[in-house]
């Protein structure tokens, strides 16, 4: 049902891909595929379904970045995948101005992959300590002690 | 860097003998919970285990009051100065214990390319006693504690009323 | 700096942490205090990472196992159930009855143990003592009874992928009975200690409350969402493993405050019971593994995301396979990570003391914010 209406909604802003998800398979509702500029109009969607943001993260594609949005509901079961591709070196519109809780995720991405968030209130690192000087999560990363 | 100790910094001759028995028998630990070993830390204190009756169940949550720490869980880079700066407010003597593989050698963490922690907490403080396992039970704290007895008077447990 | 004679500073900085007895761990705190009041707060977090999720990457599937029971200790089961959920989807391995009805009764178990801890340290927190000996006496007879069938008392590592290691006997079915028989018979003691407290009343009623909204936009799960108002609950909303073939409710509050998520624990927890007790009468025979998982398992390429409730709200296992061995990405979607998140908004304008009880009613393990 709310699946359903999320995907009528998501259509209508002329997204790469809105489809339905294998439930069974990768726990999934609603898979979606945007571009970077139109995510935040993605989050207001979601917001207005009531969904609240799961996860935040990002995938490190050698070649370029995928950031990965979840979100689901509190009244009925749906989730929602949205996947973002991002050339490295390009900066991702933030949603923290919609969902408050994409504050801290999209400073922890930042913090592990160097994806910089545009209009972010406070991007500085989360977990490292700030005097950090490498991104951990990225595939070509080797540690010094 | 001048080294770490946890030496007091004026001795007594004989005094010293009586004060170190003293000492052994009213240990106060730090409340300093890093990982999963502060719940196993806990345990130690709480009611089937009784840290009490080895006289070091006195947990103190400030440094100043405090005479041994116990270095319980996986101490990360960003952790480390601030258990450096504890350790030095601890008035001497002082003595630590490292509690749990993570505080013995970086323990299940400790992998070619680990960028977040420190492998063992003798690389940063001086440590007087370890105590193994994965957490250790609060049994193997309290044996800790009572080699750490041991040290302290420089006698063995039994003999220690002589 | 000096400060001239005539001239007041408004506001000054307080670090609370990362070694301070109420932040359960190594969470720092810095406010900015306008005398007793909080003006504003930042959370500093990150002394507890342990890079698990790089661990991960350079892993295979079977040798993160026991990771997952480091993240969150206190709820370790729940954390082996989420990861081996997600593999068994990504590989499509079916779990056998049996063990899966191991997996519930075990969780459930560890569901008790982490809420009982919760209670002792809680109270600890607001400065009394002696609860913290009740519950731990009532703890170690749950971890003795895990410790039995998964071989540690903490950190367990006790599911594989398609099922569990060990088969539970006849005496861990009597330990549980009698477990549940003598915890029940504690909730009346528990009651007359401490809700029916006036100084608990009073520092709890009212403080910290957590709207609907506010959880929404912030993303909180677990007792904090529920003491809202919402029951939202994946052992319901999403039912995974054998929990639909159990009756059991779901406790929620009403006004969101720290009273409410003190109660909805504590019903969580006769819930337990109840769902313990009913898959102990219900108990199959049968085998406890899947047949023929392989030992090098090596899943299609996909992704899939697996969720279960663990005792401190929704954790989400994300899996990214490109048909390795290894997975290529995992991220750990962790309850206290969203739940902490929204501190600073909960503490701004409240006294130093009330952030003391409203930080230890969110139930943080701060290794399991930082991963």
């Amino acid at each position: 049902m709310l699946a359903e209406q999320i995907r009528n909604s998501l259509e209508k802003l002329e997204l790469e891909k809105v489809a339905a998800g294998d439930y069974g398979r990768t726990g999934y509702h609603v898979e979606v595929a945007a571009k970077p500029e139109q995510i935040t109009a993605i989050a207001q969607v979601m917001l207005e379904h009531q969904c609240f943001l799961e996860s935040l993260t990002a995938l490190d594609l050698i070649e370029s970045f995928e950031v990965v949005y979840h979100f689901a509901c509190f009244r009925e079961l749906c989730r929602t995948v949205v996947h973002v591709p991002l050339i490295k070196g390009k900066t991702a519109p933030t949603i923290s101005s919609v969902y408050p809780a994409a504050d801290w995720f999209e400073r922890e991405v930042f913090d592990l992959f160097g994806i910089v968030f545009a209009g972010h209130p406070n991007l500085k690192r989360l977990i490292l300590p700030e005097d950090a000087d490498f991104h951990p999560l990225l595939k070509d990363f080797v540690a010094s002690s | 860097m001048e080294k770490k100790t946890g030496e007091p910094l004026i001795h007594f001759g004989v005094l010293d003998e009586v004060l170190d028995l003293c000492r052994a028998n009213s240990l106060w630990p730090l409340t300093f919970g890093l990982a999963c070993c502060a719940i196993e830390m806990m345990a130690a204190g709480a009611a089937r285990f009784d840290l009490d009756r080895f006289g070091a169940g006195v947990f103190r949550p400030s440094p100043r009051q405090s005479d041994v720490m116990i270095v319980a869980g996986t101490i990360s880079r960003k952790m480390a100065p601030a258990i450096v700066r504890l350790y030095d407010q601890m008035a001497a003597p002082k003595w630590v214990i490292a509690m749990g593989n993570c505080a013995i050698s970086g323990g299940p963490f400790y992998y070619e390319g680990q960028y977040a922690i420190v492998p063992g907490a003798d690389l940063i403080i001086p440590v007087d006693v370890y105590v193994p396992g994965c957490p250790p039970r609060p049994e193997g704290l309290i044996e800790g504690i009572l080699q750490l007895e041991e040290k302290i008077t420089h006698r063995g447990r039994l003999r220690k009323f002589r | 700096m000096m400060l001239e004679p005539g001239i007041e500073e408004k506001t000054f900085y307080l670090n609370l942490g990362p070694q301070h007895p109420s932040t359960h761990g190594v969470l720092r705190i810095l406010l900015e205090m306008d005398g007793e009041f909080i003006a504003n707060s930042e959370p500093v977090i990150g002394y507890g990472h342990r890079a698990h999720e790089k661990m991960a990457e350079l892993r295979t599937y079977q040798q993160y196992l026991p990771n997952l029971g480091r993240v969150d200790y206190l709820h370790a089961l729940a954390y082996n159930h989420g990861y081996c959920l997600a593999v068994e989807r990504l590989a499509g391995i079916e779990v056998p009855e049996r063990a899966e009805f191991i997996r519930v009764i075990t969780s459930e178990l560890n569901r008790i143990a982490s809420h009982l801890l919760w209670f002792g340290a809680y109270l600890l927190d607001l400065g009394a003592f002696t609860p913290f000996l009740y519950c731990f006496d009532d703890r170690e007879n749950v971890v003795d009874i895990l410790d039995r069938v998964t071989g540690s008392r903490l950190t367990y590592c006790y599911f594989r992928f398609g099922g569990v290691r060990d088969d539970i006997d006849d005496e861990f079915i009597a330990g549980c009975r009698a477990f549940i028989t003598r915890l029940r018979s504690r909730w009346q003691d528990y009651d007359d200690l401490v809700t029916k407290n006036v100084i608990f009343i009073n520092r709890t009623r009212d403080v910290g409350i957590i709207t609907p909204e506010q959880a929404l936009k912030y993303g909180v799960t677990g007792p904090c969402l529920r003491g809202s108002g919402i029951p939202y609950d994946i052992r319901r909303s999403e039912p995974y493993s054998v929990y639909p073939l159990f009756d059991f409710e779901i406790p929620i509050g009403e006004r969101g405050d720290i009273m409410d998520r003190y109660v909805v624990r504590l019903c969580e927890m006769e819930q337990s019971l109840r769902i313990i007790e009913q898959a102990l009468d219900k108990l199959p025979n049968g085998p406890i593994m899947a047949e023929k998982v392989p030992k090098r398992l090596k899943p299609a390429e996909g992704e899939v995301y697996a969720a279960v409730e663990s005792g401190r709200g929704e954790f989400g296992t994300y899996i990214v396979s490109k048909g390795d061995t290894k997975p290529y990405r995992i991220k750990l979607r962790v309850p206290s990570f969203s739940n902490l998140s929204i501190i600073s908004e909960l503490i701004k304008d409240t006294l130093v003391a009330d952030m003391v009880a409203i930080l230890g009613s969110f139930d943080l393990v701060i290794p399991e914010v930082d991963r």
